[in-house]
């Protein structure tokens, strides 16, 4: 038999909550690899934030040995995927490593919108898809509506699904061996030059960057000189191995295998998810297909709380990205927050995600200036350009054009809430695309939406509008012309850089009269009457004042009051740390997230 | 230097009260107390022989409710100790209650009390009841005839403002009333709720309410302007005095000058060296009687020097001289704090005249707001550790010790010769005989 024939690799398709991690873990036990307790809960969520999240991150790869029910023997490679919009480049790349997928449906829940769009996914790269009815232990389960939904919904045959509790472990014995029967085994040729697809990446401080691959023909050795196509570079293979989950040292991996490689690569960038790996001497002729640099598409401003904290800020910074190439930093100033950093994410988790591992990982205090989409301006003069900060938007004079990038996105939504989720859209600046049912009360909604406004408030108010039963997910289209304005906001007549906006300009007069008042129940009065303008050019579009503070003063002061007073004025004086200084106005970090909070009243 | 005696017994505490009081209970407790003091007050004269003082301030608690022969013993006693200076200012607060009797004014007076300071607090009987003062409207002008009657020059009277259902023009009425008794001194106080009396309970709780900020503000600042109108100047914050009455004690601790206090709770500030008296009194009689008193001193940091300086200085009228701040930091406060100087003389809130910068009314009104934005942009200029480890005994260094800086740590150390004309001047000659014995615990507070 050829050496492929026992092998298959896998992904787990689901969404949040749906169980993906317990099947795993379940998986894992079912097959001896995992002991019960040997391990913490599901194993393969390594960063404690991601378990906290619910959410996997990273993905990483399980090599399962698995002898089936007539006694063969097989190798099952279970290729997690992050479980986020924000990640589906990686989501493809692990899909593209794999012959199948298990898509696990919360059979108490039904279909939702990332389900789907990840099974389209699948799809897309021709794997075979296997239905997993989870939960169907809960009294609320009702499998044959969820089978029912499946099949209208994405067309996929449930005559065979499996109905498992990821749970109890009822049934995960056959989904094992529905992998060995219906996925197929990997091709490839062993003869051929070397391809292998890398579909994760990290940083290790023992072994340098760590790439996680596929190879799609050829075989690796270790000592093997290696290239990537990328960046052209070359390395030697110094470890070659696969994670069984702990670490097994291999001498080589051929056409169908999934492992690990270290090859002294310095820099996470060097090895990119989606690049692919050759031989020096005998290169392969065409890469893997489907490799694309990942760009950030939100950026927001960091600054430390305490200006004295920006060397440990730079720090943690560095450290995180060794770990995420999706993310990048370069430093600015803010006349407002003085010096810091601008940073891009692939999304908004993706920025939480970050900022929550700066304040916990590294204990920095953080200001974030309200997130930012990246605008595409052409100027007079015939230049085009790129601005991800809202402040250094040209004069309008010389601008000829603007371009703000636009997504399409599917929303899941039960019946009921069809008119919120509309309203919401409609708000946003969304072009209605399409409207069906996918089951006898599910509908789907899909829109075109300037990417902006999803930055904004868009997933707190479908989440609020459809009380949580809403599942959406989006992809970029493309960048389209727009009428849009920057909106500045004065305090006490000087522009404040960091609270600048970027807006449409039908929305602006209504946005700017918002954020003013906004601002104004933010900022704490202060010794003097303030003044909070909002402005597009030179022309003020709102205006709100915050009353001078009437009265703080310390009625006695005699010689057994000194130290308590002395003390009472410092402990103020540090209370107002957290605040930044503009001009001679004061203001508290929440109002650099007014922007974002506009939309709550 | 400047005494201060503290007298811990209240008739009953006010509802607002949160200074160190007994109520007046057994005449043990008092004769106690009593003979504790002059034993503080001989350790002190001791210690320091016969310092000049140039005003000795009964406060407390309700210092008259002490027999006045008893403040005329707690004197002399004070006169052996030091060199109470012909005259030295010696006030005594007092409640109206206890002010009534001519026999015992007289007897005070010859003690050698030259100012009076009269608890009147209000003159409407429903909010001295709010207030849970011991008298009525009645007994306070009564009290303040008898007063005068008997002979005493310099009079001042305690009155609060923005007090719970107060409204603006009951206070200027009140003023008005106070006004035609020819008072010489009067101290009006803005009404703080302090955490933990019934008072703040009853706001916190809103069975009362404060009247509105602005209503507040104006009662500072028309009361302010009624007074200086009627020949009262507008000396300090909260003060008030005709011409040649204001309180020099108080005034001394505004300019920095030395203070030594005694009974329990009191407060002293000696050559850079700051301590307080356990306000528990057998702990206090305990530290007397083992002459442990004042032992356990912290040492003000330059920082902290200059913080005070700032705060102090800024609650007088004649305000901050430029030139105290350049002895004791070496710097330019004007150009330390140029933009903010800048803005709060655009403001109104400040004006510089002389060398001397001084709050305007509406700056007082908001003085804490800009204390904290000083307190702030002093400290990031002298980039100084906040506090520096208690220190040995107040009064163990050389004689040279309290003049200054504690040069050691500052490199904007002054002179002597130019520290010596202010705030951080020596007192004439504090320490000479033996010190006490050295301390061994931490600075408290």
């Amino acid at each position: 038999m050829p050496r492929q024939e026992h092998i298959r690799n896998f992904s787990i398709i689901a969404h949040i909550d749906h169980g993906k991690s317990t099947l795993a873990d379940r998986i894992l036990e079912v097959t001896g690899l995992v002991s019960d307790r040997e391990k913490r809960d599901q194993y393969l969520d390594r960063m404690e934030l991601e378990r906290e999240r619910g959410i996997t991150i990273k993905a990483q790869s399980v090599r399962i040995p698995y002898t089936a029910k007539d006694g063969r023997k097989y190798v099952l490679n279970l290729i997690d995927t992050p479980g986020h919009v924000d990640f589906n480049y990686e989501v493809s790349r692990s899909l593209a490593a794999c012959e199948g997928a298990l898509l696990v449906v919360d059979a108490s829940q039904g279909v939702e919108a990332q389900t789907l769009a990840n099974v389209y996914l699948a799809l897309d790269h021709n794997l075979e898809v296997i239905p997993v009815l989870n939960k169907v232990d809960l009294p609320s389960a009702d499998a044959d509506r969820v089978k029912h939904e499946i099949e209208e919904s994405i067309g996929l045959d449930c005559t065979d699904a499996v109905a498992v509790s990821a749970k109890t472990g009822l049934n995960v014995d056959k989904v094992l061996e529905a992998i060995v029967e219906r996925l197929p085994a990997p091709e490839g040729n062993l003869n051929a030059p070397l391809k292998a697809l890398i579909f994760d990446s990290w940083y290790d401080s023992y072994q340098g960057v760590v790439v996680l691959f596929r190879v799609v023909d050829g075989v690796l050795r270790k000592g093997d000189r290696i290239k990537l196509f990328a960046t052209e570079r070359t390395y030697e293979v110094i470890r070659l191995g696969v994670f069984s989950p702990e670490i097994v040292d291999m001498t080589e991996l051929g056409a169908g295998e999934v492992g690990f490689l270290c090859a002294n690569i310095k820099e996470l960038g060097d090895a990119k998810v989606g690049d692919t790996i050759t031989h020096v001497d005998r290169p392969a002729e065409v890469p893997v297909e489907g490799f694309k640099e990942v760009q950030p598409m939100v950026f927001c401003g960091l600054y430390p709380t305490d200006s004295a904290d920006y060397e440990q800020l730079k720090y943690a910074l560095e450290k995180l990205q060794l770990n995420d190439a999706a993310f990048s930093y370069e430093p600015e100033t803010s006349q407002a927050l003085g010096f810091g950093f601008r940073c891009g994410f692939l999304g908004l988790l993706h920025m939480e995600i970050i900022q929550e591992r700066l304040e916990r990982e590294f204990q920095v205090e953080l200001i974030a200036t309200a997130p930012s989409v990246i605008y595409k301006i052409d100027t007079v003069d015939g230049k085009s350009s790129d601005i991800d900060n809202p402040s250094k938007l040209p004069d309008p004079t010389k601008i000829a054009s603007l371009y703000e990038p636009f997504v399409r996105m599917d929303i899941h939504v039960p019946n009921d809430y069809v008119g919120n989720v509309l309203k919401l859209c409609e708000e946003k600046r969304g072009i209605q695309k399409n409207m069906g049912y996918i089951a006898a009360n599910r509908v789907v909604i899909t829109y075109e939406l300037p990417f902006a406004e999803i930055v904004f408030d868009f997933f707190d108010r479908l989440k609020s509008g459809t009380k949580g039963y809403a599942s959406m997910d989006y992809e970029f289209i493309d960048y389209r012309q727009s009428a849009l304005v920057k909106l500045d906001i004065l305090i006490n007549g000087d522009p404040v850089d960091a609270l600048a906006v970027i807006v449409h300009r039908d929305k602006a007069y209504h946005y700017g009269r918002a954020l003013a008042l906004k601002l104004k129940r933010t900022i704490p009065r202060q010794m003097f009457e303030v003044a909070i303008q909002a402005a597009i050019g030179q022309k003020i579009i709102a205006r709100e004042s915050i009353s001078a503070l009437r009265k703080n003063v310390t009625a006695k002061c005699y010689g057994g009051d000194i130290t308590r007073k002395r003390k009472l004025l410092e402990k103020q004086k540090e209370g107002k740390k957290r605040m930044k200084r503009m001009g001679n106005v004061e203001l508290p970090q929440e109002a650099f997230l007014a922007a974002l909070q506009v939309g709550d009243e | 230097m400047l005494l201060y005696i503290h007298v811990p017994f209240c008739r009953r505490k006010c509802r607002y009260c949160a200074f160190h009081s007994l109520e007046m209970g057994a005449a043990s407790a008092v004769r106690d107390y009593v003979e504790t003091l002059l034993r503080e007050l001989a350790l002190w004269g001791d210690r320091m022989g016969g310092v000049p003082v140039t005003s000795v301030f009964f406060g407390g608690g309700t210092p008259s409710l002490l027999p006045a022969r008893t403040i005329g013993a707690i004197l002399d006693r004070a006169r052996k100790a030091f060199a109470v200076q012909p005259g030295a200012e010696i006030s005594m607060e007092g409640n109206p209650e206890s002010l009534t009797k001519p026999g015992e004014l007289r007897t005070l007076l010859a003690a050698g009390v030259n100012r009076l300071s009269m608890g009147v607090q209000c003159l409407d009987d429903a909010l001295l009841h709010t207030l849970g003062r011991p008298h009525r409207a009645r007994e306070a002008l009564d009290a303040f005839r008898a007063v005068r009657a008997a002979g005493f020059q310099n009079v001042g009277m305690d009155l609060i403002w923005g007090l719970p259902g107060q409204t603006l023009r009951q206070w200027t009425n009140q003023l008005k009333e106070v006004v035609r008794l020819r008072p010489d001194h009067l101290s009006c106080y803005g009404l703080t709720l302090e955490p933990g009396t019934p008072l703040e309970d009853d706001c916190a709780a809103e069975r009362l309410s404060l009247p509105p900020e602005r209503a507040q503000a104006a009662m500072f600042l028309d009361g302010a302007e009624f007074l200086e109108s009627q020949g009262y100047i507008h000396y300090e914050i909260s003060n008030f005095a005709r011409m040649g009455f204001q309180c020099r004690h108080n005034l001394g601790y505004w300019e920095g000058e030395d203070y030594l206090g005694l009974g329990p709770s009191a407060a002293s500030t000696i050559g850079g060296l700051r301590w307080s008296n356990p306000e528990d009194h057998a702990a206090w009689t305990r530290q007397v009687d083992e002459g442990r008193v004042g032992t356990e001193a912290e040492r003000l940091t330059p920082q902290t020097r200059v913080l005070e300086l700032i705060m102090l200085r800024l609650r007088t009228a004649r305000g901050l001289r430029v030139k105290a701040y350049r002895e004791l930091t070496g710097r330019d406060f004007l150009r330390d704090h140029k933009r903010l100087v800048h803005m709060l003389h655009r403001e109104g809130l400040l004006r510089i005249r002389d060398g001397y910068l001084r709050l305007t009314r509406n700056g007082m009104l908001v003085s804490n707001s800009i204390l904290e934005r000083l307190f702030e942009d002093t400290e990031a200029l002298m980039a100084l550790p906040a506090d520096t480890p208690p220190q040995a005994p107040p009064l163990a260094a050389g004689p040279q010790a309290p003049t200054g800086l504690d040069g050691a740590s500052s490199p904007d150390r002054p002179s002597r010769d130019t520290a010596a004309d202010d705030a951080a001047a020596p007192s004439p000659a504090v320490p000479s005989a033996s010190p006490p014995s050295p301390a061994s615990g931490h600075g408290h507070d």
